[in-house]
């Protein structure tokens, strides 16, 4: 029983990360220069990927008339639901960063599984109610126009990607000071001695934060268990993650929220905006889930070859540590642009 | 192991890699556009009408004043339609010419366009002036958003109309490849009507293509 319902998500996760893979071979055929794609019509996406593509189209522009249905009919709010829903697994596996940062936290965090979908999930709800509370203020209460709605969502767009930057450098800084450590010959002398200052704080309950992470950094390094540091700090920890990716509404969540607010039925907006971050998060979590596991195997590998496998791990962290870095550094800098929210 | 190992590596590694740029669209517009010629016969300009639809038109008057209730003048618009216009400007107004082969700027829009609200909907009336005007055999006008934010398609309707040209002949084509029988069929529409009965399909650029002697 339990192990055929592990067996079916490991196949959801396959079949996500299969998509994923698919979309990514299309997002680097498409990927070329600034400057030279304009005036150029972009090639056919075809096959399984332009099916996805259709997909979230389509569930997204079905949203309107059910919408709009249940405005004379109650029950076609059910039907929005179950289209709010598979718009939001759809959408999650498409474009966004969320997932990249998230799985790029667990695996330079050394998370487990479960933490990650807990991240996940938070993220996608604060997702949800950050939309909800932008729409709610500014057009329920304050009758604010989208313009006054989009400059309210750039404000927020420039602090959530500050903070993954911030995260990020945190992450590169702990992370990438272990691998130097293990670069340097004579390294083993003071893993023992930063194994023991691990300890100290795990169970002392640190209040610095930037000890807290050298401390599991240097922990992991001789004894791989992080459950066994910091008891709930790692929530704590994951909370910058959880604000920095979940800061940011999703534009189509705020169009649907803003048109179900003018055909006067706001709560079913609403409704359909958290059923959308639950799809979201259940994409989000497989995939961070997948990461884990990449992480995991890493781990093992570790193990069983001290040497060469500890810096493969601790490479593996520091990248992990240094992509954050370079989303949020993108993302920032406009390089990468997440979602257009007032494009016309 | 190594090799499982090697295989998500490459996996997480795709997957973290694939988040650019790439949106489904969260706005969609219904096109009739214009081509509008002096009396030489150069192409002076593109007339746009762009329809958006209900969801986006709904958050783009989000809040805006107006005298009666789901209702907006012309005047009430005005400054909605000059945000849109000037925030097109960054987009190259989606509209990329090209005569003869050679791409050709197309400048700002000139003043007078305006938005009207009909029917829950934004329409979005603009005119892109050729930098110069010029008199072109072959001329291809493009409209499509590369980011595919915003879903372009024609209007089923007369979605393009020559406006004082010359005898010239002019087809409205799908980006992507056209088979055989599609190309056949295309071939026996009279030189002096419109290709309005083709399929219209899932495209992402929209062409007009226009041939004078």
């Amino acid at each position: 029983m339990m192990s055929g319902r592990r067996s079916i998500i490991a196949q959801c996760a396959l079949l996500i990360i299969g998509m994923l893979l698919l979309l990514g071979a299309v997002d680097v055929a498409l990927a070329q220069p600034f400057g030279i794609t304009r005036g150029s019509p972009p090639p056919e996406i075809g096959g399984f990927a332009g099916w996805i593509f259709a997909k979230q189209a389509e569930f997204y522009r079905m949203m309107s008339g059910t919408i709009r249905a249940a405005k004379a009919d109650g029950s076609a709010a059910y039907t929005l639901m179950g289209i709010s829903f598979l718009y939001g697994i759809f959408h999650a596996a498409g474009p966004g960063h969320g997932k990249a940062v998230i799985s790029s936290y667990l695996v330079a965090n050394n998370e487990t599984w479960r933490r990650g979908v807990v991240l996940s999930f938070a993220s996608a709800l604060l997702q949800a109610l950050v939309a909800i509370a932008i729409v709610g203020i500014a057009a329920v209460l304050l009758n604010a126009t989208a313009k006054t709605m989009g400059n309210a969502v750039r404000v927020i767009e420039i602090v959530s990607y500050a903070l993954i930057v911030l995260i990020g450098l945190r992450l590169f800084w702990v992370k990438g000071r272990a691998l130097v450590h293990l670069l340097r010959p004579g390294a083993h002398d003071h893993h023992s001695h930063a194994h023991g200052h691990a300890h100290d704080h795990g169970h002392g309950h640190a209040h610095h934060h930037g000890d807290e992470e050298e401390a599991s950094a240097w922990g992991h390094a001789h004894a791989p268990e992080p459950r066994e540091l910091g008891g709930r700090h790692w929530l704590r920890r994951g909370l910058s993650a959880v604000v920095a990716v979940g800061l940011r509404p999703c534009s189509g969540a705020i169009i649907v929220l803003v048109f179900a607010l003018a055909q006067g039925l706001f709560w079913i907006g609403a409704a359909s905006t958290f059923v959308m971050g639950l799809g979201t998060a259940i994409t989000v979590a497989s995939i961070a889930t997948l990461a884990v596991g990449a992480r995991g195997l890493a781990g093992k590998l570790a193990t069983a070859k001290p040497g060469a496998g500890m810096l493969l791990l601790r490479g593996f962290e520091t990248a992990a540590a240094a992509l954050i870095v370079a989303f949020g550094a993108l993302l920032l800098t406009g390089y990468m642009v997440s979602e257009r929210l007032m494009a016309i | 192991m190594t090799a499982s190992l090697r295989i998500l590596l490459i996996a997480l590694t795709t997957l973290t890699f694939a988040a650019p740029a790439r949106a489904h669209p969260h706005v969609w517009v219904t096109m009739h556009s214009e081509l509008v010629y002096a009396p030489d016969g150069s192409i002076t300009g593109v007339r746009h009408h762009w329809a958006f639809d209900d969801m986006f038109s709904a958050f783009a008057t989000q809040g805006l004043e107006s005298k009666e209730k789901d209702k907006f003048t012309r005047d009430e618009l005005e400054p909605l339609a000059k945000v849109n216009v000037e925030s097109l400007k960054e987009y190259d107004y989606f509209t990329y010419a090209t005569v003869d082969g050679v791409k050709v700027p197309l400048t700002d829009p000139q003043p007078g366009y305006w938005l009207d609200y009909k029917d829950s909907v934004l329409t979005l009336n603009f005119t892109l002036p050729f930098k110069t005007p010029v008199k072109a055999k072959e001329l291809k006008i493009e409209i499509y958003d590369p980011t595919i934010f915003v879903d372009f398609a024609f209007a089923k309707e007369k979605p393009v109309q020559l406006v004082g040209a010359p005898a010239c002949k002019l087809d409205v084509v799908l980006p992507r490849e056209m088979t055989y029988a599609e190309g056949k069929a295309l071939s026996n529409i009279p030189a002096d009507q419109q290709n309005t009965t083709m399929a219209w399909g899932a495209q992402f650029a929209n062409k007009i293509l226009v041939h004078c002697p």
